[in-house]
Parts: structure tokens; sequence; C-alpha cells
């Protein structure tokens, strides 16, 4: 019987979401983020770490073409200054550290909203638009809410709101900046592990900025270790997350605890 | 949940265009005269009435729920911003440059001043309460109502300083440019002009009413959804001046319409920009003549013809207390 052709060797031909090569960037003459060079690739979760101040954010706005700087920003090797605003946004979502919203809006018009970008003109709607919000409320289960005011909602039911709207953008990528911060601890984890979850199923490619490095620990790919613009370190948690590296750049005693293979790290008090 | 569709587009606007003309129905049926069906010569009489106060009161509302929504605040009307103050001044300037009017390009060159002006007065406000490239809502206001009482003065000056009092200013004598009213004695092509313009700026800001909807949001936000959100505020806030300019070209500045009925429908309908823009367009319409129609009904008790921006500044200031206060509770909380 024949062997069935192995068709894995075509990913070599596969190219990343995203690629960034020796980026620049200051404000002033204070440089903020120095010859970064980085890649996304669909289906990935890569968690950006780093202290105050290293740069996340930024890379962020970078990466989205929101910031300009020195070096080149690509995505589908398309330079990020030739995609065009709306064309972009069906490609790229992001969800900003304090997003805002009207406190009357309901949660099914923040979702809506996620179609903004395949819109006609007048705001004119198709039923496609509206199958996709359907399917991402019951992906999210947010059947129940739909109806809710924004201002009404819990910290944790706010925010999945907001990431389906991300979703609804139907994107290739998703940048998250901090989506954790005002969580308490079991959302943090339960927003982290969807992220993680959506990534696969709908082969988005995921980049989160983060202050959680067991969360990072669990749940990424892969991590980009950032301090004072720079990446100081790359690769798999088990990799990124020793405590020398850490101590230099978070300023703290670190200590690492293996479980099971999975790397734990807490700071020394 | 439904699309919203071309068809839901048209029946919203048809509901609300319904809505406008049972009102405007009723307002026909007061005048000076008394309440009624009106005969053929009352109806004569009152229907330009009727007719311009729905066109002022629709310009002033629509261009309330543009400014609301691309500046991000809900206190934000054309009176309030001073951009009716302004307007009403550069139409009065442009009234005693060119004197009476008859042909079409005098209540052209007149709506041209009047949109000159409302642009002058919001580059000037905006740029005046700006902080650190931040907008704060009750800072604007305050600028607004400070530059709009400056341009009432700029207005009584001009009138105490002129003395071509030679010039027919019609119903209202020269002032009635400076506190808004209803006037009778406009020539059909004054009318006509501006409710073309107004036409116009509403039919640009309907394109626009699904990126209105992302406008609210955060800049980086708005970029993300795909919309060029300082293209868009710019064409939006030349819209929304250009209704107004046009709406007080004919009436003067008419208080707190802006506010009021783009609140109220939001409580009503919610915060979708494209129901929100018809139906409140159609609800400033509506409470407009009806403020007109009061102010015909009292002519027995006051002396002379009451001034609809009376009306609508006795009832908008405290709507006005009211939302600062409400926004209050909601913000220091």
């Amino acid at each position: 019987m024949a062997k069935p052709i192995d068709y894995r060797f075509l990913r070599i031909f596969k190219m990343p979401l995203m690629q960034i090569d020796q980026l620049d960037f200051s404000f002033g003459v204070r440089p903020v983020i120095a010859g970064v060079s980085l890649s996304l690739s669909p289906g990935e979760l890569v968690m950006l770490l780093g202290p105050n101040g290293s740069g996340k954010s930024t890379l962020l706005k970078l990466a989205l073409g929101h910031l300009h700087g020195h070096g080149t920003v690509q995505w589908n090797a398309r330079p990020i200054r030739q995609w065009p605003r709306r064309q972009f946004a069906r490609h790229v979502a992001y969800l900003p550290q304090s997003p805002w919203y009207q406190g009357d809006q309901t949660v099914s018009h923040t979702l809506r909203l996620g179609r903004a970008p395949y819109w006609h003109a007048f705001g004119i709607e198709s039923d496609h638009d509206l199958q996709v919000v359907q399917s991402i409320t019951e992906r999210l289960s947010l059947q129940d809410l739909l109806n809710r005011p924004m201002d009404e909602l819990s910290g944790g039911q706010r925010q999945l709101a907001l990431v389906g709207r991300c979703l609804v953008q139907e994107p290739k990528a998703m940048l998250f900046d901090e989506p954790t911060t005002f969580l308490d601890l079991r959302h943090q984890v339960e927003l982290t592990r969807l992220l993680k979850s959506l990534a696969v199923e709908k082969s988005i490619g995921a980049l989160m900025a983060s202050h959680d490095l067991n969360l990072a620990a669990a749940f990424a790919d892969r991590i980009i270790l950032l301090h004072e613009g720079k990446i100081v370190a790359e690769g798999k948690p088990t990799d990124v997350l020793e405590p020398p590296l850490l101590q230099r750049v978070y300023g703290l005693p670190m200590k690492r605890i293996d479980d099971g293979g999975r790397p734990t790290v807490i700071p020394v008090l | 949940m439904k699309p919203w569709t071309a068809s839901r587009l048209l029946a919203t606007c048809g509901i609300s265009v319904a809505l406008w003309a049972v009102i405007a129905g009723a307002c026909l049926m007061v005048g000076s005269t008394g309440w009624g069906w009106p005969t053929a010569r009352e109806l004569a009489l009152r229907w330009p009435n009727v007719m311009v106060a729905s066109i002022v009161g629709a310009a002033l509302s629509a261009a309330g729920v543009a400014y609301q929504a691309v500046l991000q605040n809900v206190l934000a009307e054309p009176y309030l911003l001073g951009v009716s103050s302004g307007a009403s001044l550069f139409a009065y300037l442009s009234l005693m440059a060119t004197g009476p009017l008859s042909s079409i390009l005098a209540p052209l060159s007149q709506q041209g001043a009047s949109f000159l002006g409302s642009m002058a007065v919001l580059a000037l406000v905006l740029a005046l309460s700006q902080r650190r490239g931040k907008l704060e809502p009750v800072m604007l206001v305050l600028v607004g109502i400070i530059v709009s009482t400056f341009c009432g003065a700029a207005y009584l000056l001009v009138y105490h300083l002129n003395l071509r009092h030679e010039i027919s200013f019609g119903t209202g004598g020269p002032l009635r440019l400076l506190v808004g009213g209803i006037n009778t004695s406009l020539s059909t092509n004054q009318i006509a002009v501006a409710a073309c313009l107004i036409f116009i700026g509403f039919l640009a800001l309907m394109y626009l009413s699904g990126q209105l909807n992302v406008a609210v949001l955060s800049e980086a936000e708005a970029q993300s959804l795909g919309v060029h959100i300082d293209r868009l505020r710019w064409t939006v806030m030349i819209a929304a001046s250009l209704m107004t300019a046009a709406a007080v070209a004919l009436s003067g500045p008419i208080g707190f319409v802006g506010l009021i009925c783009p609140n109220l429908a939001r409580v009503v309908i919610g915060a979708d920009q494209r129901r929100l823009l018809p139906l409140s367009t159609a609800l400033g319409a509506g409470v407009l003549a009806i403020a007109d129609a009061v102010s015909r009904g009292l002519t027995h008790w006051t002396s002379g013809p009451l001034p609809v921006g009376v009306l609508t500044g006795i009832l908008g200031g405290p709507f006005f207390l009211f939302m600062l206060w409400r926004s209050r509770l909601t913000t220091d909380s």
C-alpha cells in the first residue's frame, strides 16, 4: 500500500503572519524600542513580557501601524503602510489596555461593532455579519448577556464581550495589551486559557502583552522578554523563565519551581 | 438580532417622518387666533411657520447627534459649542453688507457667511478647550458658552454702532438673529436654500452613521476597526456645522434642541447611531414645531410673538443641569 504523502514539508513555504525586522522607535531622543525583530505565526500564542516601560505597548502599536518607527513591519509580507485601513481591520484585531465603550451600549451592540470593517455605506450589514456575531456569541457563551448594557457587567464579562468583538472581525491575528489586568485570579486564568484555545482552533496568531510570568509559563507557546526596548530572551517558557535573567530584568531576586515540566517563578521577598 | 439592511434603514426613516408628520399636523391646529381645525386662511399662515420650525429643529438635533459622537461628549450641541452664535453673528454681518434679500444670491451669501462663522467659532472653541491634546467635556462646553456670549455681545455692539437702520430685517427686526425665533418673513428662496443644505448635511451624516458608531470608541480602537478617525471627525464636524449654519441663518441661535432631542432618543432606542440619527432628527423637527406652536398659542398672553428660543431655553437649561449632574455622578464613581 502506498504511503500517504506527508504534506508537512509544505510548512517551509508557510509565511509568518507578521514579521518585524530591526525595528527602532524613540519618543524624542529617548529610545523606546531598539533593534527588535520578531514574527508571529498562525495558531500560536506569544506572550510579550517585561516590566513597566520596557516597550510592550509601544511594540504592539508599532506592529499595528498606530506608530511608525525605523525598520520594517510586514503583515503577509506586505509593509504595514501599504495596508488599506479597512482591509487591515479584517486581518488584525486589537484590544487596548483600557478600551472605551459607552456605558449604555449593549453587549450585542459591542459585538456587532466588530463587523464595522465589513459594513457598507450607511452602516448597512449583511446576513453574514449577523451569522458571525451569532456564532461568536455561542462560542463565548454570551447568549444571556446580549441585551445587558456594558456598565452592568462584571469585569470578566465585559472583557469577554470585548474579546468577542475582536473575534467578530474574523481576524488572522489578535493583539492584546494586558487583557487580564483588571480581572481576578480565576478570570485571568480563564481568559488566557480561552485565548490560547481560540488561537489553536481558529488558527489565529495571538500576541499578548502581559505582566504575569506564570500565566505565560502555563499557556504561552513562546515568550518574548523585553527589557529597555530590547528583546533579551525569546523562546519556550522553560528556556526564558530563568531566575538570573528575570532578576536582571525585573530587579528582584527570583526563585523557580519546576512542577511536572512547567516552571513557576516567584519573587523572593 | 436582525441585520441593519437598506429596507430597515428606509423603514426607520419612514417611521421618523411619520412621527414628525403627526406632530406637525397637530401643530397646524394651533395659532395665535386659537385652537381647532384651521381654515384655509389660517393654514396658509401657519404652515410656513411649522415647516421652518421643523427644518431648523431637524438640523440642530442632527448636528447635536454628530457633535456628541465625534467629540465623545453628550453635552456637545450647536448652541453650547458656540457654533450657533458664531453663525448668527456672521449671518447678521452679511445681512448688513448685502442689504435687503431678494435674489437667490443673497440667501447663498448669507448662508456662506453663516457657515464661515460656525466653522471659525468651532475651530476656536476646539483649540481653546484642548489641554495636552485632550478635550475635557465640561471645559469644552464652558469655552463654548463664553465664546457664544462674546459673539452675542459683538452682535449687539455692531447693532448699536450701525446706522443703516433703513435695512428691512423682517419681523423681529435686526435683533431677530440674536434671540432664536421662527420667522414668517423669510423668502421662499431662503427657506429652499437652507433646506437643501440641511438635507445634504443629513445625507452625509447618514452615509457615515456606521462609522459614527465606531467614533465613540478610543482612537486606537477606531483605527483597529478600519476607521480613519481624524478624517471622519473633520467630515462630520463640517457637515454638522453646515447644517447648524443653514438653520441659524433662518432662525438665529436656538438653544438646547440639539441637546434634549438626541439624549431623549438615546434613552428610548439605544446607542446605535444608525437609528439614533434619523429618529433624533425627526424628534428635533417635532419638538421645535411644538415649541413654535406653543409660542404662537401664547400670543394672547404675551406682548408680541414669543421667540421660540425663549421656550427652548426655559426647558433646556434645567435639562442641561440635569445632564451635568448625572455625568458628575458617573465620572466620579
